[in-house]
């Protein structure tokens, strides 16, 4: 699902995101991305949706090579990799149903299409019973949930989140580990980017741990020992 | 359905920073005014000429005593000219007539008139021609051999140097006002440009959000696109709704002045003002687009 050979992201003069990255994930993996801050995780997860290009190497996302991806196209693969970030990215003037629905909005999908879809995934997150409050009604947790919902509409084959529980709490960091399992569940391949060891050494599952941009381990069932 | 999602789009950045609107439509408005000023301008210019030219006429006087049958050969054969509107004959009657008229006020003109005793005025012909750089062919005219010799006098106005001093300042006002349309042009595209930039700020998150969740390129600009050609469409729409009062106005007074002609401002505009107002409002629009293009170059990174 996932194929990098030898990529490297050099900042501008010269900063290093990451080096010399190989890493194949199969398709319905849940691979955990860790390692210290300021290691190239985000730069890595950030390649993946094409918010970055490699300054060298290759990227194959589901057989497409994004190593070069033309602007136009950027939207095409939006919409087949689902991203989630720490600090949401909701819109405060918009619904929990707004925000969602939002995603299915630009992309030219129909009313009566984004009311069937938008209730479907809001029910998967937990969120039904709040489809119309603001963000700012909503606890930490719940705003993650909407959030994972809006990268879940277009149903996409990878799902990429980065420190979805960096701003939460230790319950509500759990209960959105668990909703990104149900949906790894599902088929969906799982990219989580964290720097929480408690987290990492619960899921059990594959750890790639970075190092100045390099991988410095990759295990199965991994834990996240400090390196 | 992404069309309509795209004008709601356009709407809400115009009415998410109204003044900044009020300002930028004001600007193009300022604008189309300056443009029309001139279109204006140069109607009342064309008729003034046109108006000063068909009052060029030459009255040839013929000695006492001609005989009015040479008088009515010299009428026709002037009238023949392609260069003559009209050369009419005025009898010494109806030349005394007249100019008892004109002068019914002086005293002492008219008793001087009456000490004479017998009518002083003899045959004339007042010749007008089509268009001022026609007089030298008409005076050649007037030397023909057959009624040279009884011809008393001509006496023409020299119109030309009228007609000049109105092109001259009507040279120099279009100038200006061509000068004044295009720093106002200047202007507006700096404030379109600026409007777009601050539009794009307002919209950062979203569009962030709009380019990770997949939204295309086309689908974000096109919105910024449509809100410079809303622009021009409400300017254009006011400036003809400030244009059609004044100019019924202007029309009003400004016939006072050609009278028995008018103006033909007005008439002007209702016969072309479709055409301008659409030309106008098609070039302000391209103008805009392009202006909000260079913003979205600058300032949006999609
Ligand atoms: N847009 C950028 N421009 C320049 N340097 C950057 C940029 N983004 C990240 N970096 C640098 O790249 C390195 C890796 O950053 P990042 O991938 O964000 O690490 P992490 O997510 O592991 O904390 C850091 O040294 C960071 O300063
Ligand atoms: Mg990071």
């Amino acid at each position: 699902m996932i194929k990098l050979k030898n990529v490297h992201k050099i900042y501008p003069p010269d900063i290093v995101g990451v080096r010399g990255i190989n890493l194949h994930v199969e398709p319905g993996e849940f691979i955990s991305i860790v390692g210290q801050s300021g290691t190239g995780k985000s730069t890595l997860a950030k390649l993946l949706f094409a918010e970055e290009r490699p300054s060298k190497g290759q990227i194959v996302i589901g057989g497409w090579d994004i190593s070069n991806i033309r602007p136009r196209e950027v939207p095409l693969l939006r919409r087949q990799i689902g991203v989630v970030f720490q600090d949401f990215k909701l819109l405060q003037k918009k619904t929990v149903f707004e925000n969602t629905a939002f995603a299915l909005e630009v992309a030219g999908v129909r009313p009566s299409r984004i009311r069937e879809i938008v209730p479907q995934v809001l029910r998967i997150v937990g969120l039904d019973d709040k489809l119309h409050r603001y963000p700012l009604q909503l606890s930490g947790g719940e705003r993650q949930r909407a959030a994972i919902a809006r990268s879940l509409v277009h149903r996409p084959k990878i799902l990429v989140a980065d420190e979805p529980t960096g701003n939460l709490d230790a319950i509500n960091a759990r209960e959105i580990i668990d909703l990104l399992k149900k949906i790894n569940s599902f088929g969906t391949t799982v990219v989580l980017v964290t720097h929480n060891r408690e987290i990492v050494n619960g899921l059990r599952q594959r750890v790639v741990m970075l190092s100045n941009g390099e991988v410095a381990s990759d295990v199965e069932h991994g834990r996240y020992k400090l390196a | 359905m992404t069309l309509i999602r795209i004008i709601k789009f356009a709407f809400q950045n115009i009415a998410r920073n109204v003044w900044l609107s009020v300002i930028t439509v004001s600007m193009l408005v300022m604008t189309l005014l300056t443009v029309n000023i001139l279109l204006t301008l140069n109607v009342l210019a064309n008729t003034a000429v046109e108006s000063v030219e068909e009052r060029i006429d030459v009255t040839v006087y013929f000695k006492d005593g001609t005989n009015p049958d040479l008088v009515a050969g010299a009428q026709a054969s002037l009238i023949g000219l392609s260069q003559v509107r009209d050369a009419v004959r005025i009898a010494p009657e109806e030349a005394l007539a007249r100019f008892r008229a004109r002068h019914e006020d002086d005293e002492a003109i008219l008793s001087a008139l009456d000490e004479v005793g017998e009518n002083p005025f003899s045959y004339s012909l007042v010749v007008s021609a089509r268009d001022a750089s026609d007089f030298p062919t008409i005076l050649s005219a007037l030397e023909n051999p057959s009624f040279a010799e009884f011809i008393e006098q001509k006496d023409f106005e020299d119109y030309e140097e009228v007609i000049g001093s109105i092109s001259r300042v009507t040279q120099s006002v279009r100038w200006l006002g061509a000068v004044l349309a295009a720093v106002f042009l200047f202007i507006s595209i700096l404030i379109v440009i600026n409007t777009v930039r601050v539009a794009i700020y307002i919209y950062r998150e979203e569009i962030s959000i709009m380019r990770l969740v997949g939204a295309s390129s086309a689908f974000i600009r096109t919105p910024f696109w449509l809100e410079a050609v809303i622009y021009s469409l409400v300017a254009t729409f006011i400036t003809a709704g400030i244009a059609y009062p004044v100019l019924v106005s202007l029309e009003r007074y400004a016939d006072t002045f050609f009278y028995p002609a008018n103006a033909g401002v007005l008439d002007f505009y209702l016969a072309n003002g479709l055409l301008i107002f659409g030309l106008e409002f098609l070039i302000l629009a391209v103008v805009n687009i392009l202006s909000a293009s260079l913003a979205m170059r600058r300032y949006l990174k999609v």
